[in-house]
C-alpha cells in the first residue's frame, strides 16, 4: 500500500518526463528535446543591433531578424545547414586546436562532474564533455570516415533544428571559466569548444542582447555602457570628489593626455555601477600615493571585451581598440585593472590576433624599476602585479587596521586564476592590507576556482534562477568559511565578478558583501596630507 | 517497541531512502549520490545533511519549532531549479510513506504503523513550512532583479547608445 501511495506521489508531480519521477532517463541524450520557457534562456539579440555589428568593418554578423527561443520556428535562413556545416569546415581548417578537441577526447569524464553548471543543475548535459559530444557528434557525421559509415553508433547525428536549438541552450550555459579543461588529462580548452557553438550560432543570426548590445557600445563608444567621452570623465572625476569629502585629498585624474607614462585601462563598471565604483576609488587613491604618471583614456574606457563571448573577429577588434588607444598616446606600456576575461584575451589571444605590441615598452615600474618580463610582448601589467611589487618594495604606506571590520576571503575569478596564472599577487596584496582573511576550501580556489556563474555575458536579470543555481558551489563555499570563520566580505579581481557575486550572495549568503581588492588597498593607503574622519565602512561609509 | 524508539532505529535506513528518493528528482542522480565530498558536490550534501536534520526535529514532534533551518537550506535550492512549486516541496512528503514502509515490513514494528498520526502531522507542518520558504525564496530572487536593474547594470543594454539618440536627433530634425 504505502509503497503504491509513494509512487503515486511521484507521479501526481509529474510535469515534465524527467522531474520527479525517480528514475533516471532511459532515453539517450540525443533523444531528449532541450524546452525552452521563461527564465531559461537570455532574450535574442534585437534585430537592429544585430544589423548594426554586420555594417561594421571586420565584423560578420548575418540573418539580423526577430526571433524568440520559445517559437518553434525559428526562422532558420534557407540554407542554414550548408551555413553550420560549412563555417564549421572552415573553422577546424582555421583552427588546429579545434580539430584536435575535437578528435581527442576519449570521454574518460574527468570533466564531467566539474562543471558549476552541472553542479547546481544536475543536468547531464551541462557535463563538459557531453556539451562537446552536441558539437563533437555533428563533427562525426560529417567530417569522419566512422561517422559517415556508421552514423549513430559511432556516436554521430546530423545537424537538425533541434541541435541547433540544444546548441542554444548549452552554449550559454557555459560560462567558458575553464575549470573543466584543468582536469582534463588531454587539456581540451572546453570554453573553445562553446565559443566555436557560438560562432556557428551566430552564422545563423542566432546570440543574445546582453552579450551583443554591449558589444555594440563598445564599438560606437569604446565601453560597454555606451558612455561618452565627457560622462565617462565626469563620473571618474565624482569619485575624485568622494575620495575628497572622505580623505580630504583632493586627486586630479587626467584623460586621454598623450605622453603620459602609462594608459590604465580598466572595465567601464569600475567607474559607473556598485560595488564596482569603490574599486576604481583604490586605483585612484594608489596611483596618486605612489605619483604614478598615467592616463585614463575615454575611447580605450572599456577593459571588457564581449567579443570573446561572440566570434573571434569581434573579439579582435575590441581587443584592438586598446593598442590602438596605446599608440595614439605614445605611453610606454598599459596597465589593466581587475577585469576577467580582457586578461584571458591579452594573455592567450591579443598576441595573435593584434601583437606583438612592438611600439610599445616592456612595462617597468617607474616607482620600484621591476620590469614585468611576464608581459614582454603584450606589454601589458595586472594591477594586482603592479601592486604586490609595490608592496614588495615596501612603497605603499598603510594602515591595516582600517581594514578590520572585515573578515575577507578571496574568489579566484577564473579568468586571471586560469588564463594567466594570477594565483599570488592578489593573496599577497591581501596579506599587506587586511588582517582578517581566511582562504575557502582548497578544491574551490586557485585552478580549481568555481565561477560566479554568470560569467560570458550571463550576468543578465532574465536568468536570475539559472545564475543562482549555476552559482551555488560557489556559494556553497563562502558560506563554509562565514559559518566557520565569520568571513563577511568575498574580495575579487573581477568587475563581472562584482556585480554577480553580489547578487549570488544576497540569495545564498547575504550576509557576506562583494568587493575589489584594490578597494580594500585604496581604504589601507595613508595619503600625504590626509584629514580622514572615522571611516566605518572604509570608502563605502556615507558621511 | 514505542513508535519514537523504532523510528529512532531505523533512522539511518529511512533518511537514506528518503534522500535517495529526493536526489531522484534530479537527472544526475547517481552522482549526486555518491560523491561525498561536500565542495564537489553542493547539491547532495545540502540534500543529505539536511534531510537528517529535520528527521530529527521531526522525531521530536512539538510545533514544527526549528523545522525553518534546514527546510531553508533545501528551498533555497529547490527554488531555483527548475522544478514546478509542488515538485519543489513533494520530495518532503516522502518520508511519511517510507518510515510507513519500513515499519510495516517488520515483524515487530508493524503494529505501530497505527500510531503514526504524530509523526505525520509533524511532516505535514513541516511541508507547509517549506512552502512558505520556497515563496521567500522566489520573491527573493525577483527583490535580487530589482536590485540589479536599480544598480545600473541594465543600462548596459536599455541605455540609448549616444550614436542612436544622434540618430533619433537626425530623425526629429528631418
Amino acid at each position: 500500500m504505502a509503497v503504491a501511495k509513494l509512487e503515486q506521489l511521484s507521479q501526481s508531480v509529474v510535469q515534465g518526463p524527467s522531474l520527479a519521477t525517480g528514475a533516471i532517463p532511459t532515453k539517450d541524450w540525443m533523444d531528449i528535446p532541450v524546452v525552452f520557457k521563461p527564465g531559461n534562456y537570455a532574450f535574442p539579440a534585437k534585430k537592429d543591433k544585430v544589423e548594426y555589428l554586420n555594417s561594421q568593418s571586420g565584423l560578420h554578423f548575418p540573418n539580423a531578424r526577430d526571433w524568440s527561443p520559445e517559437d518553434d520556428d525559428w526562422q532558420l535562413p534557407e540554407n542554414w545547414k550548408e551555413i553550420i556545416i560549412n563555417g564549421l569546415r572552415e573553422r577546424l581548417e582555421k583552427f588546429r586546436s579545434l580539430k584536435i578537441f575535437m578528435d581527442c577526447c576519449v570521454r574518460c569524464g574527468a570533466c564531467a562532474d566539474k562543471c558549476h553548471f552541472f553542479l547546481g543543475t544536475g543536468d547531464p548535459k551541462n557535463m563538459p564533455v557531453l556539451r562537446a559530444e552536441l558539437l563533437r557528434s555533428v563533427y562525426r557525421n560529417d567530417f569522419t570516415l566512422a561517422g559517415k559509415v556508421l552514423g549513430r553508433l559511432a556516436g554521430a547525428r546530423e545537424v537538425t533544428p533541434e541541435v541547433i536549438k540544444e546548441w542554444f541552450m548549452y552554449s550559454y550555459q557555459c560560462t567558458e571559466c575553464r575549470r573543466c579543461s584543468a582536469f582534463c588529462p588531454y587539456g581540451i580548452d572546453t570554453a573553445e569548444v562553446t565559443i566555436v557553438i557560438r560562432e556557428l550560432l551566430h552564422l545563423l543570426g542566432i546570440g543574445i542582447n546582453w552579450i551583443l548590445e554591449p558589444v555594440s557600445n563598445s564599438n560606437r563608444t569604446g565601453n560597454h555602457m555606451g558612455l561618452q567621452p565627457h560622462t565617462f570623465k565626469d563620473n571618474v572625476e565624482f569619485l575624485a570628489d568622494d575620495i575628497e569629502n572622505l580623505t580630504g585629498v583632493r586627486i586630479n585624474p587626467t584623460f586621454n593626455r598623450k605622453g603620459a607614462e602609462v594608459l590604465f585601462i580598466t572595465p567601464s563598471a569600475d567607474v559607473f555601477a556598485e560595488p564596482g565604483l569603490y574599486t576604481a576609488m583604490g586605483y585612484l587613491i594608489l596611483f596618486e600615493h605612489i605619483g604614478l604618471d598615467y592616463t585614463w583614456s575615454t575611447y580605450a574606457s572599456e577593459g571588457g571585451n564581449f567579443g570573446l563571448f561572440t566570434n573571434n573577429e569581434s573579439m579582435k577588434k575590441l581587443n584592438a581598440k586598446m593598442y590602438a588607444e596605446a599608440k595614439r598616446l605614445g605611453v610606454k606600456w598599459i596597465l589593466g585593472g581587475e577585469c576577467g576575461h580582457m586578461w584571458r584575451v591579452v594573455h592567450q589571444y591579443m598576441d595573435t590576433m593584434n601583437g606583438p605590441a612592438d611600439f610599445l615598452e616592456v612595462p617597468k615600474s617607474p616607482i620600484t624599476g621591476t620590469v614585468f618580463h611576464n608581459a614582454a610582448s603584450t606589454k601589458m601589467t595586472h594591477i594586482s602585479e603592479f601592486t604586490a611589487d609595490l608592496f614588495k618594495h615596501n612603497k605603499i604606506k598603510v594602515d591595516k587596521s582600517r581594514n578590520d571590520y572585515l573578515n575577507v576571503t578571496f574568489h579566484d575569478s577564473c579568468n586571471p586564476a586560469r588564463a594567466m596564472g594570477l594565483l599570488e599577487e592578489p593573496r599577497y596584496v591581501l596579506k599587506h592590507v587586511v588582517n582578517n582573511y581566511h582562504e575557502m576550501p582548497e578544491n574551490t580556489i586557485r585552478e580549481q576556482t568555481f565561477c560566479c556563474g554568470s560569467g560570458t555575458g550571463l550576468n543578465t536579470d532574465e536568468i536570475m534562477e539559472l545564475r543562482m543555481r549555476s552559482g551555488l558551489p560557489r556559494a556553497n563555499a563562502v558560506k563554509y568559511v562565514e559559518e566557520k570563520h565569520g568571513v563577511n566580505m568575498l574580495s575579487c579581481v573581477c568587475a563581472i565578478d562584482r556585480a554577480t557575486l553580489t547578487s549570488l550572495m544576497s540569495y545564498w549568503n547575504p550576509n557576506v558583501g562583494v568587493c575589489g581588492i584594490s578597494e580594500l588597498v585604496g581604504n589601507a593607503i595613508v595619503l600625504d596630507g590626509e584629514n580622514r574622519a572615522e571611516l566605518d565602512e572604509g570608502l563605502r561609509t556615507l558621511l | 517497541m514505542e513508535l519514537t524508539e523504532a523510528l529512532h532505529n531505523n533512522r539511518y535506513t529511512i533518511v537514506d531512502k528518503w534522500v535517495v528518493y529526493t536526489l531522484a528528482t534530479y537527472q544526475a542522480t547517481d552522482f549526486l549520490n555518491k560523491e561525498k565530498d561536500r565542495f564537489a558536490n553542493p547539491i547532495g550534501s545540502t540534500i543529505r545533511t539536511s534531510l537528517k536534520t529535520l528527521f530529527q526535529l521531526l522525531l521530536k514532534g512539538g510545533d514544527g519549532a526549528g523545522y525553518a533551518e534546514p527546510l531553508s537550506q533545501i528551498m533555497h535550492l529547490r527554488s531555483v531549479q527548475e522544478f514546478t512549486p509542488s515538485q519543489a516541496v513533494a520530495p518532503l512528503n516522502a518520508v511519511k510513506h517510507i518510515a510507513r514502509d519500513i515499519l510495516a515490513a517488520d515483524k515487530q514494528t508493524k503494529d505501530l504503523v497505527k500510531d503514526l498520526y504524530d509523526f505525520e502531522f509533524a511532516v505535514d507542518l513541516a511541508v507547509l513550512a517549506a512552502f512558505d520558504l520556497y515563496m521567500q525564496c522566489r520573491e527573493k530572487v525577483y527583490r535580487i532583479r530589482i536590485a540589479e536593474i536599480k544598480s545600473g547594470a541594465a543600462i548596459l543594454t536599455d541605455s540609448a547608445c549616444p550614436s542612436k539618440a544622434l540618430k533619433n536627433i537626425r530623425k526629429i530634425n528631418e
